[in-house]
């Protein structure tokens, strides 16, 4: 019999607020060490908390797309231990009334949609970043009071890929909804995994894997961690009840600490925040501020015929997403729009640095472009010609052609005559056709694009050449 | 010698209003007083930041009452560029980088802070005794004690040394003192003040209060550092209107409640025949009295020791020698540091609430103490709501005895909170409680009556404590009785 794995994952995101949740120091972790600090950070005596509201109301955004209850009279509680990173002695946590509770999410592994339960949502502040140098540590007090929201699932995984998935679904939800930037590799998302292995009902004694740092490495130490627990029930031993880290370069989990049993935390009710009301305008204003999520989006771009690749290559990039998603109330062609967007226009938006939002690629301009192409009054070359000038000047898409002095051949005369010069270069092409073999059409038409230098009306083309052959 | 700080505040106003005196005659005068004193009021005497401050007020126009009026500070209150120790060991070289928002009104108000008093250790006591700086001496006998926490400041403003201070008040420690040195003082509504710079101790009952000569110089203290702050969440936006507006009204008609719980066999006779004097002056004038029960009062002192050293024990986690204040030399490892550091920077009162507060919250502890705590205390805030749903005011004595000998007590860890019993409910329920002197025992010690408000009724209080004040006429100045 094998032995069945039982994963939960606890979750912490730093919130994109402008300033930090306790102090108005600028959330800004990242920039000069100790720079965005003030005496509210440093935990100086005599000092009090203040409380961000936008802090409140991206989190209360994330409980809510969590499918969480809401706490609607919650407080702040006293998380009590000695650390260096500690200004306070304590840090200033949700545990009695998180903002959310009982929610879930939906993730899919194959195909198989599974329900992962969230315990609860917290709302909490950032300790100092420790950095150790030689023998000695350095404190960086930027990141001390950066808000967080931990995610706390039920033991409700079973496998690697569950795991994976799920990490990656609230990635993309945070991401979507402007909760986090979650950037794991940077630290902005932390996964802590914990894992259990049993043969029976009865859970083993699990151990937490902290702080892992991608989305694939989730996957890899529970892996390792399972095989490693799975050896020592094997041999008739016991798992300990400890933390350890995944050690990337050996692929494997290594112990930092054995956890003490009962942890005393001596949590108390925060004195100096009052109670914070969540009232039922405040979660609606929230609610109606949540944008289209992934999910959402991927449903919609598939409907309109973009492909499971594509549209997940949109999804990846959010602003790109966020341009595409314009056009929802639009007819044009998102297949086109979609091939441009991850194409030539992403290309250059890479080359040039800038944000879609930040070039002169309006929306009429866009759609004017997009349907010429769909249209075939312009092919991907004119595209590729015109772009530069469509994405830096006013100009509209015509007056770009023109001043490019970009002919584009549509008069049927003068084409019938390429069509007819091209036919009798090639007759041998001409005689395949006739013997059944359609292949040769794209032949044809590449060379009389290329007779045409490219300018000729490739739709048009294409209708004249096939009546010119079925003749 | 001038005595220009003998004079009432409303006088020496005219006279700089009048440029008959300037502020640095005041100041040089308290500096003097000072000096001169052996009372061991004050930790810290800025006389450099005092006189360069009068200096400066010199071209500026009197534009306030309190304008030029030297003012001492609790040392838990902290003041920019200029020590503060909260009497302890472990901030026995802390220079603060940022004044408290009462600082910030004093100064605004053009006021001119003279020194930090004296107090005990990080406001754990009740007769000052814990200080690192040693006791300071009571001005009606140097052998008794000043009470405490705030004792620096009672004794400073009884012996006429200053007219006003500030001191803070987490289970009495104005009032208590107060009426050891026979002295107006005030602990206001949790949230009239705002707390911000104020190094706290229990955070939901710690509040900073006026310390003051008489009941007029009182109520005009706390109208200049009342108010919401947006730095501290726990501070009201109940609106703040003139805390004399009351002040020689009638008080016939009042409605006045004396607990029983207030007048049992914990108070002495000689307190309580002071009281009761006033109880009959108070018939006389018109008010009603009446003796009610108030449920759960009996409870206040343990719930202040859950709940006070509950957030003592975190509150004061910070002083770990890594970021300010004293710090052990060569530490072996962080354990070594914070445990040293404490160890040897902790006064022994302060050690042993940290400890209590720290076994209180501990584990299941939290369930059985704390959380329980904070169920009764509801308690007395409903039943105090009930009573001032009948009654204008609440009486009683302010500390069961008067100011005891110095070397009174000083074994017997548990005496300082059942002297304090009568206090604390205040504290418990969020309400102000004042201290008006109301005679002396046959030894000349003071002796005070406490005054308990509805939530934002300051002004009535002074209005019943003027009433008293101005019908007593006592001599309140320890230098005149010898």
């Amino acid at each position: 019999m094998e032995y069945k794995k039982t994963i939960g994952i606890e979750i912490h995101c730093e919130l994109k607020t402008n300033t930090k949740i306790y102090s108005d120091s600028i959330n800004g972790y990242g920039t000069t060490a100790n720079s965005n600090v003030n005496v509210v950070d440093l935990g100086y005596p005599g000092t009090l908390p203040t409380l961000n509201e936008n802090v409140i109301r991206t989190a209360l955004k994330a409980a809510l797309i969590l499918n969480c209850d809401i706490n609607k009279i919650m407080h702040f509680d006293r998380k009590n231990y000695f650390y260096p990173d500690l200004p306070k002695g304590y840090q200033i946590t949700q545990a009695e009334t998180p903002i959310g509770v009982n929610g879930y999410v939906m993730i899919e592994v194959d195909g198989t949609p599974k329900k992962v339960r969230i315990h609860d949502i917290h709302i909490e502040e950032d300790t100092c970043k420790s950095i150790h140098y030689k023998h000695h540590s350095f404190l960086d007090f930027n990141r001390a009071g950066v808000p967080l929201i931990e995610i706390v699932t039920e033991a409700d995984m079973n496998t690697p890929e569950e795991a994976m998935a799920y990490v990656e679904k609230l990635r993309e939800l945070f991401l979507y909804a402007d909760i986090s930037d979650c950037k794991i590799e940077e630290g902005s998302m932390r996964c802590d995994v914990n894992i259990s292995i049993s043969k029976t009902d009865e859970l083993g004694t699990r151990a937490e894997i902290k702080n892992i740092g991608s989305i694939s490495n989730v996957g890899r130490a529970i892996v390792k961690e399972a095989e490693r627990q799975e050896e020592l029930l094997e041999n008739g031993e016991e798992v300990c009840f400890a933390t350890y880290r995944y050690d990337e370069k050996n692929d494997k989990t290594i112990m930092m600490r054995v956890k003490e049993a009962g942890n005393d935390y001596r949590y108390f009710p925060e004195p100096d925040i009052p109670f914070v009301e969540i009232t039922d305008e405040m979660i609606k204003e929230v609610k109606d501020s949540i944008p289209m999520l992934a999910g959402e989006r991927r449903k919609e771009y598939e409907k309109r015929g973009i492909t499971t690749l594509n549209a997940n290559k949109i999804i990846q990039n959010r602003i790109i997403s966020n341009y595409l998603n314009l056009f929802l109330d639009t007819d044009i062609n998102f297949v086109i729009a979609s091939n441009l967007l991850l194409g030539d226009i992403s290309a250059y938006l890479n080359k040039s640095e800038k944000s879609i939002f930040d070039t002169n690629l309006y929306k009429d301009k866009f759609i004017d472009v997009v349907n010429k192409l769909d249209k075939g009054s312009i092919n991907s070359k004119v595209f590729k010609d015109i772009l530069v000038d469509l994405m830096e000047t006013d100009d509209s898409v015509d007056e770009i052609i023109a001043n490019k002095g970009i002919k584009i051949i549509s008069d049927p005369n003068e084409l019938i005559n390429v069509i007819k010069t091209v036919l009798d270069n090639n007759a041998s092409s001409v005689s395949d056709y006739k013997g059944g073999n359609e292949r040769v059409i794209k032949y044809l038409m590449g060379q009389i694009m290329k007779e045409t230098k490219g300018s000729a009306n490739p739709e048009l083309v294409n209708k004249l050449l096939l009546e010119e052959l079925n003749k | 010698m001038n005595k220009y700080l003998d004079l009432s505040i409303k006088e020496i106003n005219e006279l700089l209003k009048n440029k008959k005196i300037k502020p640095i005659d005041l100041v040089n005068e308290a500096i003097e007083r000072i000096e001169n004193s052996d009372l061991n009021a004050f930790i810290t005497l800025d006389k450099e930041g005092a006189i360069k401050k009068a200096k400066e007020l010199e071209d500026k126009e009197v534009d306030n009452l309190l304008f030029g009026i030297p003012i001492a500070l609790k040392d838990n209150i902290v003041t920019k560029g200029l020590l503060t120790t909260a009497a302890s060991h472990i901030l026995d070289n802390f220079i603060p980088i940022y004044d408290a928002t009462v600082v910030e009104k004093i100064n605004d108000a053009n006021m001119i802070i003279i020194g930090k008093t004296n107090m005990d250790e990080f406001a754990m006591g009740s007769t000052s005794r814990t200080s690192y700086y040693g006791a300071p001496l009571n001005p009606w006998d140097k052998t008794r004690v000043t009470g405490g926490s705030s004792g620096g400041s009672a004794a400073c403003v009884s012996a006429r040394l200053v007219p006003f201070a500030l001191g803070s008040d987490t289970g009495g420690s104005i009032r208590q003192p107060s009426s050891y040195c026979g002295i107006v003082g005030m602990k206001p509504t949790y949230g009239r003040v705002s707390r911000y710079g104020l190094i706290a101790f229990g955070s939901s009952l710690d509040q900073i209060g006026p310390m003051t000569r008489n009941v007029y110089e009182n109520a005009c203290l706390l109208n200049v550092i009342s108010g919401r702050d947006d730095k501290d969440l726990t501070s009201s936006h109940a609106k703040v209107e003139d805390f004399t507006r009351k002040i020689g009204n009638s008080i016939k008609g009042m409605k006045i409640a004396v607990p029983n719980f207030f007048m049992s066999d914990i108070v002495d006779d000689e307190v309580k025949d002071k009281v009761n004097e006033i109880i009959e002056l108070l018939k006389k004038e018109g008010a009603s009295i009446d003796y009610i029960d108030i449920d759960y009062l009996e409870n206040a002192v343990t719930l202040y020791q859950i709940i006070g050293m509950g957030e003592a024990s975190s509150n004061l986690a910070r002083f770990d020698g890594v970021k300010f204040g004293f710090s052990i030399k060569e530490p072996k490892n962080v354990d070594d540091l914070y445990g040293k550091t404490r160890g040897e920077g902790f006064g022994e009162e302060v050690k042993r609430r940290i400890m209590v507060g720290s076994y209180l919250l501990s584990g299941e502890n939290a369930k059985i103490y704390y959380n329980k705590a904070l169920q009764i205390r509801n308690g007395i805030r409903e039943s105090f709501k009930k009573a001032f749903e009948k009654y204008d005011l609440i009486i009683g004595p302010n500390a069961t005895t008067v100011a005891y000998s110095q070397d009174e007590g000083l074994n017997d860890p548990l005496r300082s909170f059942y002297d304090d019993a009568l206090v604390f409910p205040a504290n418990m329920a969020g309400l102000p409680g004042m201290n008006v002197p109301i005679g002396f025992n046959n030894d000349n010690l003071p002796i005070g009556l406490q005054i308990i408000g509805n939530v934002w009724d300051e002004a009535t209080m002074y209005q019943l404590a003027s009433f008293i004040e101005g019908k007593l006429e006592l001599n309140l100045d320890p230098r005149e009785v010898k």
